[in-house]
């Protein structure tokens, strides 16, 4: 689509720069005929065909300014070629003036004797315009392309973002809290009240510290333990939670949406693989500028699923060294039926 | 009256189901499992007509215990995941619920189990979902003559072989039998990590040590532990092929 308007544009352009080009040296070359006494109607029929040629010259041009691009190529070269190109366009053009005035004036019976060395700056002049509205068309077509581009990214960028957002969240936590809640509201409806609304408020916070920048641990933690809460009706006493949180860690600024896909993890492959069910561990301290959270939960090493979580971790180290400028480090390790994420953030 | 096994591995879930049913006189609840362990052991000790099994579940998953059953109940999976329902096709599920469940869709679904109870035959659930199985066998499940559950993931697993129309699984020096053509288990393994070398044999290939030529066209793999196993001519292409 772009192609085709570009090449479009491109032909008419040529076209106007040769008729331009010509107008503009008819005109000229016609009014010095006329300074030295020529009738009008002669000036113009004397200068046109000339002035044609010099218009198709011009146009050519535009290879060479191709070949020299502004940006790239040095400023001598772009000198040296220009000039000795308008010098052999301009010779061109007076020469076809010396071949083509003597006929004129056996034809007409007329006098036309114009100034050679005029007619050659003339000449000179005209092609430098040229060449110079050649380089205003690639600079601009080189702006709209570059706008084009940064349009692209920012299409992929938001593409990208809708993704990582959509990935945050498993569906099917979703599904099963829903279950839940149908399965209380016959025998404890106030309890499936409670859940209805715990439900919302954490999908609300999701969306709103999704759209942020940076946030502090501290929201970071409480998205989390809302999740957990919910859980908890799901898996009753299978999932225990310590959270530990210190001071300064909770002040620190981190990624949002961080730990909760860490912690979900935690949740669907470490306690819902475990029979007996398990303890999810969560600590992060501040010591010497260094920002240090640690996820911990039991899992199955016989489980089916290992590799979903892979996923989830390699989203939140990508997202963590983005932030970091590769400063930071996430480790995910498995030990004796143990998982533990790793994450150390310079503050 | 239609005897029920629920098994899921959610409190809330399993309340849900019982009140559904509770609501039907032609209903009984025999057992509520919270796993797949126990569940096996319960459709054994109980014998039901009907199972509403949940897939995603510690140790062993929905399939998984419907492949260690010998006498089969009519099942009707009930889960979140909508991604399992070709392969609850295959294994002859009658129907397949999805949570949050719907009580219309539900009570739909007893009519039908209840018209179907008198003529189901109980049939182990044989040459299960091989076809369908989107990824690899991640792991074997085993059901031991005195009925205990062993699960071996593949990773762990030395060689098959097939001893009449049942199968001989080593693991660390440990064999199991299981009552499976070797030909459906050799389908069902990753190609890429498991050879049939032999009629009789599937090695996985990070045990072999090294190939030696015994006689002429008859060679033998040797494994790390030094195992000797026989490798017939069309299973020495197969081998040379992959690495």
């Amino acid at each position: 689509m772009t192609t085709t308007r570009t090449a479009l544009s491109r032909g008419a352009l040529a076209l106007y720069a040769v008729a331009a080009v010509a107008a503009a040296a008819t005109g000229s070359s016609a009014f010095f005929l006329w300074a030295r006494g020529i009738s009008t109607g002669l000036a113009i029929a004397a200068a046109l065909p000339p002035s044609l040629l010099l218009g198709f010259i011009a146009l050519a041009s535009r290879f060479l300014c191709n070949a020299l691009p502004l940006r790239s190529a040095s400023r001598a070269s772009i000198a040296i070629a220009h000039a000795g190109s308008a010098a052999a366009a301009s010779g061109l053009w007076v020469l076809l003036w010396k071949s083509w005035v003597p006929a004129l004036n056996r034809q007409f019976a007329a006098t036309v004797a114009p100034d050679y060395s005029l007619l050659f700056g003339l000449g000179v002049v005209l092609y430098l315009a040229a060449v110079a509205v050649h380089y205003l068309v690639l600079e601009i077509e080189a702006l709209r392309e570059a706008e084009d581009e940064v349009l692209r990214y920012r299409v992929l960028a938001r593409e990208a973002e809708l993704r990582a957002f959509k990935a945050q969240v498993d569906p099917h936590f979703l599904f099963n809290s829903l279950n839940a809640i149908a399965s209380m509201c016959g025998s404890r409806p106030l309890e499936a009240r409670e859940m209805a609304q715990r439900l919302a408020d954490f999908f609300r916070l999701i969306l709103r510290l999704g759209a942020l920048e940076r946030i502090t641990l501290a929201e970071e933690i409480d998205l989390v333990q809302r999740y957990l809460a919910i859980e908890q009706v799901r898996f009753g006493e299978r999932l225990t939670t310590h959270v530990n949180v210190d001071e300064g860690a909770a002040r620190c600024m981190v990624p949002p949406l961080l730990l909760q896909p860490l912690v979900e993890n935690a949740v669907r492959h470490g306690v819902a693989s475990m029979v007996e069910g398990g303890t999810i561990d969560i600590t992060a301290t501040l010591e010497d500028h260094m920002l240090r959270i640690l996820i911990d939960n039991p899992a199955d090493p016989d489980r089916a699923d290992a590799r979903g979580e892979g996923i989830g971790i390699e989203n939140a180290r990508g997202r963590l060294s983005a932030v970091s400028d590769g400063r930071a480090m996430l480790q995910a390790r498995e030990a004796e039926g143990q998982f533990r994420v790793v994450i150390e953030l310079p503050r | 009256m239609i005897r029920v096994v629920i098994v899921d591995d959610e409190l809330p879930a399993r309340e849900l189901l019982r009140e559904f049913l509770a609501a039907d006189d032609d209903c009984e609840i025999v057992a509520e499992c919270a796993n797949g362990f126990e569940a096996v052991k319960a459709v054994a000790q109980h014998d039901p007509d009907l199972l509403l099994l949940d897939i995603q579940m510690p140790k062993l998953d929905g399939f998984e215990v419907l492949e260690l059953l010998d006498r089969s109940p009519i099942v009707v999976f009930v889960t979140a995941h909508d991604e399992h329902a070709l392969r609850a096709f295959e294994v002859h599920a009658l129907d397949y619920l999805l949570k949050p469940l719907s009580s219309e869709r539900f009570s739909a679904v007893m009519s039908r189990v209840k018209r179907l109870a008198g003529q189901h035959d109980r049939q182990p659930v044989s040459g299960l979902a091989t076809s369908l199985r989107a990824k690899p066998l991640q792991r074997i499940v085993v059901r031991g003559e005195d009925g205990a559950i062993q699960v071996v993931p593949v990773s762990r697993l030395d060689y098959i072989e097939a001893a009449d129309d049942a199968i001989r699984i080593t693991t660390a020096g440990i064999k199991l039998r299981k009552q499976q053509p070797i030909s459906e288990i050799a389908a069902q393994l990753d190609p890429g990590r498991f050879v049939r070398i032999h009629r009789a044999y599937v090695v996985n290939i990070e045990r072999i040590e090294k190939i030696e030529l015994y006689a002429k066209d008859s060679r033998v793999a040797i494994l790390r532990d030094g195992t000797r196993l026989p490798v017939s001519r069309s299973g020495y292409q197969r081998l040379k092929e992959l690495l």
